[in-house]
């Protein structure tokens, strides 16, 4: 900045010196082009011509034919594409012509001559540079434009139809050869002199000549004139269309005055149509009041519409129909709210109203249309005013006493109204003259009358729901609470006396249930994972999933409810079990409650379908808003979006979480020494819990899921790919959380699950499963506990199946696996093993091998494989040391998994291990030695 | 100078064609807006530097010139756009500007050219009026006499153009 000041200081002066240096020569008060040519725009027309009869230079300047176009182009008469066509066009011809002269010249020399060196024949051509050749051509093209003029004269026309369209059925043909010269147009001609400006690069001037010479005689008689009856215009032209033509004409002839005066001239010409307005718009009443609708009122609002449009007899024939003197015959909103009672909203009467209208605003759609030309728009502004004044008022009314009343009932007013309205709408029968999209017009102009009433509809919806959820959710708390100190009694030491009564009630409500059940399907079985989208063609397909998926199910849940067995009145009675289940949703509410009695102190599918069924409710009613469009539009989607956001809220972060945290907080808890009582085919109780709480929080994500795709996604709320959209978000983020609650679960699971597995050793294990006292029977079954262990651990793992995703499963499942390794490694080193109890050993791990192997797991078998192996090394008889010590030290059996060392060690739990260890230690350390 | 500035007008001089120099207020320069430009073009010092020549006119002129522009120093600064549309119609000439513009024809057009030079767009407008309306209602004859045109047409060819133009005459 500094640099460039210090760079330019020194300039202003020498500036200033070369100025001073340079001398002017001579100041002659000669004006310049350019400045006669803005004095020329300050002339009226008429002196602009004696103006031109001064010099050639003068005339030039007048003659110039941008000064021409400007004048057009102000009336709107100029056609730029269409000038330029004709020039090309002119050019062409010109091409032709002057090959055809320069052959003619060769032959008669003195016919060129004949004319006269400068004839100015009136179009000074901007591409010529004068010359007789060129006035010659031009006037050729003169002489053609006019035949051509004839033969496109049509064509033209339909080009500036949308000009003036309305003038053209009084096309007077007689007249559309008018002469160049004609000062004085005879009137008939005038009335569409307008229509028939052609746009002719040259001849702009004789254009605005005609237009001036029919126009400009009553435009300056009119601008002179004091009185309206004074005009030469009303005493020529007898007939009101014609005076209206003529006063339109007028009023865009007006635009090219520029001369001095040309405001007064406008006021003047304003206030003689205004006058002359107002004389039709009486007619037009008087036809009105009489219901003169072909005659008088046809007529009239013809003239209004040839005139400017028509919008003074629009707005008269709006303004005085009878829909608007008297709204009440209608109908009162009041009918919707009288006579019912609280939340309810009666549809009738506002459909009725809708009705109603529709029908009156059909019957006035036939009478515009014999009394307005097609052109003149009345049914749209006849609308808006309906709008405006009928529905709006009607509404208005409505929502704001149903809002008084209560929430309910208004929220299902605005929607419900508004659907009408839609309706009423889209019944509305266009006129002749109506556009393309006249449907949506009429939509988005009863839309608006529904525009201030959105935003509060949106968030009182929104407040409802929030609230109706929260009351929801918080009122289950409050009876869990209640509950809660008797269900945890019942909790540890029910199990056994309820067993009986208990067994009996599941099987009743396997009965109950079943055929509910046959029909709609749960969507736990694992073929309906991950496309729940299918969910309503499920019902016959998984069927079959359906049934083995209960086999498991019921067996380890049967015993699993002494909980819920406590007899509950309220709940009991609350749940639809008795009554044939009138939606899906409802027939799976009714299965899984009555079910998944055993989380219900954790959380409730009930609850959760109750929210969804809200959440669903509301997004219906608002749903209807995004037909609105525009912004409206967007805030409902925006809205319907805060709904399922506040859904997932608080269904995830309210009910689920909880239910899960309580969940986890009860494995932890858990000790396998303290419950007391372990009937035998019992799992461990709040790990099953824990695994039905996964069950059903997929149960319930799925549910989301559904809900999701049918009621955001299918309806266009959503995008479901947007992963910007808080919808989506939200609802990755409670998948997030209920995945994450799972694996916080599963973790303690497994420990508790091993805990039990650790306590069914040392409990059931005999010291002579093993190591049987000699001569007893050779038993060669599995023992006891192997099978306690395998139904237990087999029985949590089956019952994830389809719960979860397949890879957490099988996380799990390897989890699972190898503390049950380390387990029973440790079990078996606290065993003391015989030749004998070998044999029973074999078949204990051949059957965890076995239940191993069906997890499918590949990572899991060598494990069990190895053991398996091991298990062998009790079976050699102590005779054959060597061979013990053989197998030890072979590492190729156990797969990597025991070195030589630890299967020493499982050697050492032989039964007869002193006898037999100086042997094997000589043969394994020999050998080994010998080897090295 | 700086004493001077505090309490005087900032002012500019203007050399004339005929090497006077006038003193203006700068308010009043700048309605040119070929002095206007240069100002802002040579930055603040410029106008101390020295007088700014205007070889195109005369202090006669210069003085009119001037005094139109004190008399209009208030007057909003014309749009940028005002040319497309409004500018083409003609407004009436406001009084003081009608007794301005009393002045033979010589000094009529000077004032115009010097508006023109200067870039004086209002005054430029005022004086164009002021030659239409003494052309207006003249025959041409007349017009000729007055802004001294030669006749270059036949009587023929002048009969042509009003022949050609005969519905634009006055009714």
């Amino acid at each position: 900045m500094s640099n460039f000041k210090r760079a330019i200081a020194p300039s202003p002066s020498r500036v200033m010196a070369s100025l001073k240096a340079t001398q002017i020569v001579a100041t002659k008060p000669i004006l310049p082009a350019e400045l006669i040519a803005t004095i020329l725009d300050h002339l009226p027309i008429a002196d602009l011509f004696r103006f031109a009869r001064t010099s050639r230079r003068m005339r030039e300047m007048v003659y110039d034919d941008t000064r021409w176009i400007a004048r057009l182009k102000s009336m709107s008469a100029w056609n730029e594409t269409e000038a330029r066509q004709r020039f090309e066009e002119g050019l062409k011809r010109k091409v032709e012509a002057q090959k055809l002269r320069e052959a003619e010249e060769r032959k008669k020399a003195d016919v060129g001559i004949g004319l006269p060196p400068n004839e100015p024949n009136g179009t000074k051509e901007e591409h010529g540079v004068g010359g007789d050749r060129k006035a010659s051509t031009t006037l050729f093209d003169a002489g053609w434009e006019e035949e051509k003029a004839k033969a496109t004269r049509e064509i033209s026309r339909d080009r500036r139809g949308t000009l003036e369209g309305n003038f053209e059925k009084l096309g007077l043909n007689s007249h559309e050869v008018v002469s160049r010269s004609a000062s004085v147009l005879d009137p008939a001609a005038a009335l569409d002199i307008l229509n028939r400006v052609r746009s002719i690069r040259g001849g702009a001037r004789q254009e605005y000549g005609k237009v001036y010479g029919a126009l400009a005689p009553y435009y300056f008689d009119l601008a002179r004139s004091r009185s309206h009856t004074d005009p030469i215009l009303f005493r020529t032209y007898r007939d009101p269309e014609e005076q209206a033509q003529m006063l339109a004409q007028l009023k865009v002839f007006a635009k090219s005055d520029f001369a001095q005066g040309w405001h007064e001239r406008h006021e003047k010409l304003e206030t003689m149509i205004a006058v002359f307005e107002n004389a039709v718009l009486r007619e037009f009443e008087q036809g009105y009041e009489l219901k003169d609708v072909d005659g008088k009122m046809h007529r009239y609002a013809h003239v209004l519409t040839t005139l400017n449009g028509g919008a003074a007899g629009v707005d008269t024939f709006i303004h005085n129909h009878p829909l608007m003197v008297d709204k009440d015959i209608l109908g009162s909103p009041m009918e919707c709210l009288n006579g019912v009672s609280g939340e309810h909203f009666d549809s009738r009467p506002s459909e009725d109203f809708f009705r109603r209208l529709a029908g009156s605003v059909n019957e006035q759609s036939a009478t515009i249309d014999r009394v307005f030309p097609p052109t003149a728009n009345v049914l749209i502004p006849f609308l808006e005013r309906i709008t405006d004044e009928i529905i709006a008022d009607y509404i208005t009314t409505l929502f704001d006493e149903a809002h008084e009343r209560n929430i309910d009932s208004y929220l299902k007013a605005v929607s419900g109204v508004f659907g009408q309205s839609l309706r009423f709408s889209r019944s509305i029968e266009a006129t002749k003259g109506a556009s393309k999209d006249f449907p949506d017009q009429v939509v988005a102009i009863v839309a608006r009358a529904f525009e201030p009433h959105v935003d509060l509809y949106l968030t009182e919806e929104l407040d409802y729901f929030k609230k109706r959820t929260e009351a929801e959710v918080r009122a289950w708390e409050t009876r869990l609470e209640a509950e809660e100190a008797s269900t945890e009694s019942f909790y540890m030491s029910n199990v056994g006396r309820q067993a009986a009564k208990r067994d009996f009630l599941s099987s009743f409500r396997k009965v109950v249930m079943l055929p509910v059940n046959a029909v709609s399907s749960i969507p736990l079985s694992s073929p309906f994972g991950g496309t729940s989208a299918k969910l309503n063609a499920s019902p016959v397909t998984d069927l079959n999933g359906d049934t083995s998926y209960h086999s498991p199910y019921g067996k380890t849940l049967e015993p699993v409810t002494p909980r819920s067995s406590t007899p509950q009145p309220g709940e009991r009675a609350s749940s639809p079990k008795p009554e044939a289940p009138t939606t899906e949703l409802a027939a799976k509410a009714a299965i899984m409650s009555t079910r998944l009695d055993a989380i219900k102190s954790l959380f409730s599918i009930e609850v959760a379908l109750d929210l969804i069924h809200k959440a669903k409710t509301s997004l219906e009613r608002a749903a209807v808003f995004v037909q609105l469009g525009g912004q409206s539009g967007e805030e409902t989607k925006e809205q319907c979006e805060a709904i399922f956001v506040q859904l997932l809220h608080q269904l995830g972060d309210r009910h689920v979480r909880t239910g899960f945290d309580k969940a986890v907080a009860h494995l932890s808890a858990y000790n396998p020494r303290e419950a007391v009582a372990h009937s035998p085919d019992t799992g461990v109780q709040p790990l099953v819990t824990f695994i039905e709480l996964v069950n059903v929080g997929d149960l319930i994500q799925q549910m989301v899921d559904v809900f999701f795709i049918q009621e955001l996604v299918a309806q266009k709320l959503v995008d479901r790919d947007d992963f910007l959209s808080p919808a989506v978000k939200e609802k990755k983020k409670f998948e997030g959380m209920l995945d994450e609650r799972v694996a916080a679960g599963l973790n303690k699971g497994i420990d508790v699950l091993m805990d039990e597995v650790e306590y069914i050793c040392g409990t059931t294990q005999k010291p002579s499963d093993y190591n049987p006292p000699v001569g007893a029977d050779l038993d060669v079954g599995v023992s006891e506990t192997a099978t306690r262990i395998v139904e237990l651990v087999g029985g949590h793992t089956r019952m994830l199946i389809g719960s979860t995703e397949k890879n957490m499963l099988d996380v799990f499942n390897q989890e699972v696996g190898v503390r049950l390794f380390t387990v029973l490694c440790k079990h078996l080193k606290r065993q003391r093993v015989s030749c004998d109890g070998a044999v029973k050993l074999i078949s204990d791990t051949n059957a965890y091998h076995a239940y191993i192997s069906t997890l499918k797991n590949k990572s899991l078998t060598p494990y069990f494989s190895a053991l398996r192996e091991l298990s062998q090394i009790y079976l050699i008889a102590p005779t054959h040391a060597k061979d013990i010590a053989t197998i030890i030290a072979d590492q190729d059996r156990y797969y990597g998994i025991l070195r030589a060392e630890d299967v020493y060690e499982f050697a050492e739990r032989r039964a007869d291990w002193y006898t037999v260890k100086p042997a094997v230690e000589r043969a394994m350390y020999g050998i080994g030695c010998s080897v090295m | 100078m700086a004493a001077a500035d505090s309490t005087e007008k900032p002012f500019v001089l203007i050399e004339t064609s005929d090497g006077i120099e006038i003193r203006v207020d700068r308010e009043v320069a700048e309605r040119s807006v070929l002095i206007k430009n240069l100002l802002e073009d040579l930055g603040p010092e410029a106008a101390e530097q020295g007088a700014i020549p205007i070889p195109n006119v005369n202090e006669a002129v210069m003085r009119k010139v001037l005094e139109w522009c004190e008399q209009h120093k208030k007057d909003p600064p014309a749009a940028a756009d005002d040319d497309a549309d409004n500018r083409k119609k003609t407004t009436d000439i406001d009084e003081w500007d009608q007794k301005f513009m009393q002045v033979d024809q010589e000094m009529l057009f000077e004032i115009i050219l010097a508006a023109n030079y200067l870039d004086i767009k209002a005054l430029l407008d005022v004086g164009c009026k002021t030659v239409a309306n003494m052309i207006k209602g003249k025959s041409p004859d007349e017009i000729r006499k007055t802004f001294n045109i030669q006749n270059d047409f036949t009587p023929e060819e002048e009969d042509q153009i009003r022949r050609e133009n005969e519905w634009a005459e006055d009714r």
